[in-house]
């Protein structure tokens, strides 16, 4: 689905990420871990063209998107959530979920509205609230829901089950689960929850100082010695 | 008599507010030239009373165009600068420059419009052309209709509309709506052409009440921006209930207090405007709308 | 030719005066002073509502501001024509009232939005300024409003060809003690510290420096150096029209010269300031001229306001650092502030 060559990516003068190379499977779920300022946020950012990349290259289905810009990638199905300000907080739920299908015609916004809505039924009840009266988790389920209504394809989630409870980070898993499962989609997730990440995931890659430090199937991530290197403590939750 | 006239004033600071209040929001550049949009809205409907004699309600519809015009002409000036990331201190002073240019402009067309038609226009009125019921004057009406139609056609388009939601989208939160495929370049400069046709009938109905020169723009701003500050710079239903409070008591107290202290005390309108726009940077710099009324702070 | 000299070298030394100051307060500290023309107002006040009503009280004249003021201007100027140095005593009298009004006006005018964002700073200040400037036009009984009243001709003992060639000296004098001033003040950590403010106001704020205090001192210092230029300015016109300190003059232009000769460079505004006297005196000289030739059926002055709005915004499009752009600060210690 996606193809990562070589890339060196990071904000003006500083860099960040050197030479990564990484695939992401279509129809999989993939995690990248890795201890605090080891790139993974910065690399989500770099795939959706929100930092600068100095060099290396993307292949989405194939084509080249180094240096398409995020709008347009909007347009080839590709969805990033960012860990905050992912949701308009002064439109109502609806109006979000509307907003998210803005390129799409009306009748087919409906038609995906009623998509999200089966996915994430939470949001019914609220469809009138102002998502600033939202509380985290059912913010997190608005944003994979408007996701949803865009009908995207690839989806890159940055920290989804952060600052919420673990029972709650366990409903967001699940749910992510749901997506691959039932639309086909191809999730990249960025995750502090290291452990039950992979656990939910089919592959993992381990970020350390901007490099890749592994890649493989998410159940050999978990059992490699570096893991527990790098997790103990972290991983307990 | 004197609250008839305060609520004309206020009715037109709503205007006035609101455009500014809008591109505040969406661009945040804060627009010096709003008072000076006003003012050429004053001048095009002098030029077709006097020439095509058509009366200045009936201008209205144009001075709309018109304004959205003056006002989307001053985006794609301004527009490099934004696209840019220009300071706001350069963007005000790109507002001054484009308030100076149209302070020129205006002055200058006075000039030639009063050698068109044989008359000074460098100073007018229109309240001889006003009706009037049961002794209230015509404009009390019109400044209401007018007003009250333009929030409501702004109150469906803002939350009625796909458009109007994604204007909302953008303003909130820019990147995000571009995420969502919005054309957010599209958004802005259409809160400009809104803001310059709001402004510009504001200017149409200003006549009525006040007598207009070229510089009145400059005078008038401070009202507007303290409409705007009052009510809160970022939220638009504050330009609403700022308009109402600077309006009403810059004509109310400065007209009980020069009860007491003498016709002088008339001039101190614009400071009382001021006094109140400072209380309110004092205790509450995000303006009235911006107070979490009764509210829990939010985690 | 020689008019035409004078006049220029006049009008520099009196908006240079405003523009270095004006050049601390935006080039440096990054304030967008967008009510500089208070601070020259408040020299005209320091003359017309101040050192007037003093002389009327002084002489014992009766009558009001307007009609007093010309009766102990009268007075004045006689003794003035016959004691040289009474007339400079009176120059430097009224400097040092309009320095000390302008330094308590300036930190009580940023009072209420010293700790605000630039923009709400910059409307603030504005506003202040400009209804300040209204109730000094329509209240006759401050400075003589739009009527006006008469000044004391501090150099009352000069002949005539030569009054405005003294008047020039005084005022460059005036500009390059200014000029002075600001490089030496600019130069110490104070004036490091407002540039660090511009650039980034956590850092000045983590260094324990109080934002409001050193914005209300910038304020304060500025608006007593810019007075300076309001007293000369009175005293050179001979009377004060309160309706002649408007924003466009005082507070626009001056921002104008800055961008040109390049912010946060004392040196660059003197350039800029240069090159907007030339061509405002040589406009002012030909203007009836020019509208002649060119057939302009209106008042040049509007075509001026439109030509100098344009040039704005081309110097804020292609060069926005200015002629002479700032130079960088080199400092060890600002560039260790800058780094972390």
């Amino acid at each position: 689905m996606i193809e990562v060559r070589g890339l060196n990516a990071g904000y003006g003068k500083l860099q960040i990420l050197f030479g990564i190379d990484a695939h992401v499977e279509p129809h999989k779920i993939t995690t990248i871990v890795g201890p605090n300022g080891s790139g993974k946020s910065t690399f989500l950012k770099s795939l959706f063209g929100l930092n600068d990349i100095y060099s290396g290259q993307i292949i989405y289905k194939g084509q080249d998107i180094t240096r398409v810009p995020p709008y347009e990638k909007v347009r080839m199905k590709i969805a990033y959530l960012p860990q905050t300000g992912n949701v308009f907080v002064n439109l109502t739920v609806e109006e979000n979920l509307k907003i998210a299908g803005y390129v799409l015609d009306k009748a087919r916004v409906k038609e995906r509205i009623d998509v999200a809505l089966s996915v994430f039924p939470e949001l019914k009840k609220i469809l009138k609230r102002k998502a600033n009266t939202l509380s985290g988790g059912q913010r997190q389920f608005l944003a994979m829901g408007m996701a949803l209504v865009r009908e995207a394809e690839f989806l890159m989630l940055d920290e989804p089950t952060a600052q919420l409870s673990p029972k709650l980070a366990e409903v967001i898993f699940q749910k992510i689960i749901e997506m691959r499962d039932q639309f086909k989609l191809t999730i990249l997730l960025v995750e502090q929850n290291a452990k039950r990440a992979l656990e939910v995931s089919d592959n993992g890659y381990m970020f350390v100082s901007g490099k890749v430090a592994f890649a493989g199937g998410a159940k050999e991530l978990l059992e490699h010695e570096k893991f527990e290197e790098y997790f103990l403590g972290i991983s307990g939750s | 008599m004197v609250l008839e006239g305060a609520i004309i004033y206020s009715n037109l600071l709503v205007l006035l507010a609101l455009g500014l209040t809008l591109t505040y929001i969406t661009t945040n550049v804060p627009n010096f030239a709003q008072g000076s949009f006003a003012i050429v809205g004053s001048y095009i409907a002098v030029t077709l009373l006097r020439i095509f004699h058509i009366h200045p309600y009936f201008s209205l519809p144009f001075l709309l165009i018109a304004g959205a015009i003056v006002g989307f002409s001053t985006y794609l000036i301004l527009k490099p600068l934004v696209a840019r990331r220009a300071d706001v201190e350069i963007l005000m002073i790109a507002t001054l420059a484009i308030d100076l240019i149209l302070l020129g402009t205006i002055g200058a067309y006075s000039e030639i419009l009063s050698k068109i038609v044989g008359f000074t226009q460098a100073k007018f009125v229109f309240s001889q052309l006003d009706f009037s019921i049961f002794g209230i004057k015509g404009i009390f009406f019109v400044s209401i209709a007018v007003t009250l139609l333009l929030l409501f056609c702004l109150y469906l388009l803002l939350y009625k509309t796909k458009f109007g939601t994604a204007l909302r989208a953008s303003m909130e939160n820019p990147d995000l709506a571009e995420t969502m495929g919005i054309n957010v370049e599209q958004t802005r400069a259409f809160s400009w052409a809104l803001s310059g046709a709001l402004a510009a009938v504001a200017g149409g109905l200003l006549p009525f009440m006040q007598e207009i020169v070229p510089m009145t723009g400059d005078i008038i701003i401070i009202s507007i921006f303290a409409s705007s500050i009052v009510g809160g710079l970022t939220h638009i239903t504050g330009a609403l209930v700022g308009g109402y409070i600077i309006g009403l008591s810059e004509s109310l107290i400065t007209y009980y207090l020069s009860s007491i202290f003498g016709t002088g005390f008339l001039v101190y309108g614009k400071v009382v405007a001021l006094v109140i726009m400072i209380i309110t940077l004092l205790f509450v710099p995000s303006g009235i709308m911006g107070i979490n009324w009764g509210k829990r702070p939010k985690k | 030719m020689m008019d035409i000299l004078q006049l220029i070298l006049l009008w520099f030394g009196i908006y240079y005066i405003v523009a270095v100051s004006l050049n601390m307060e935006f080039g440096y500290a990054g304030i967008p002073n967008f009510g500089k023309a208070l601070s020259v107002l408040v020299g005209a006040i320091s003359v017309g509502g101040i050192l007037n009503r003093l002389l009327i009280w002084y002489f014992g004249v009766k009558g009001d501001l307007i009609e007093g003021s010309t009766f102990a201007i009268a007075r004045m100027n006689e003794i003035i024509a016959a004691h040289p140095l009474a007339g400079i005593f009176l120059l430097l009298i009224a400097i040092l009232l309009a320095m000390v009004v302008g330094f308590v006006v300036g930190m009580i005018f940023i009072l209420p939005s010293a700790k605000l964002k630039a923009d709400y700073l910059g409307v603030t200040l504005l506003a202040i300024s400009e209804a300040i400037f209204l109730v000094c036009v329509y209240n006759l009984s401050i400075i003589g409003g739009y009527y006006g009243i008469s000044t004391p001709d501090i150099l009352a003992f000069a002949p005539g060809e030569k009054r405005g060639w003294i008047f020039a000296g005084i005022v460059l004098v005036f500009a390059f003690l200014s000029f002075l001033f600001m490089e030496k003040l600019l130069n110490t950590p104070y004036g490091r510290v407002l540039k660090a403010m511009r650039e980034n106001e956590d850092v000045v704020k983590c260094f324990g420096r109080d934002i409001m205090k050193l914005r209300m001192r910038t304020m304060a210092i500025g608006s007593a150096i810019g007075a300076i230029a309001g007293v000369l300015y009175s005293f050179y016109t001979g009377n004060i029209v309160a309706n002649s300190f408007t924003r466009v003059e005082w507070t626009f232009f001056p921002f104008l010269m800055i961008l040109l000769g390049g912010k946060g460079n004392n040196k660059g505004v003197a350039l800029g300031v240069l090159a907007y006297v030339i061509v405002i005196v040589f406009l002012d000289i030909y203007k009836y001229d020019i509208k002649e030739i060119f057939h302009i059926p209106f008042e040049p002055v509007w075509l001026t306001y439109i030509l100098f709005g344009i040039t704005m915004l081309l110097i804020l499009y292609y060069k926005p650092t200015g002629l002479i752009p700032e130079r960088p600060v080199k400092t060890p210690p600002v560039k260790r502030i800058m780094e972390d």
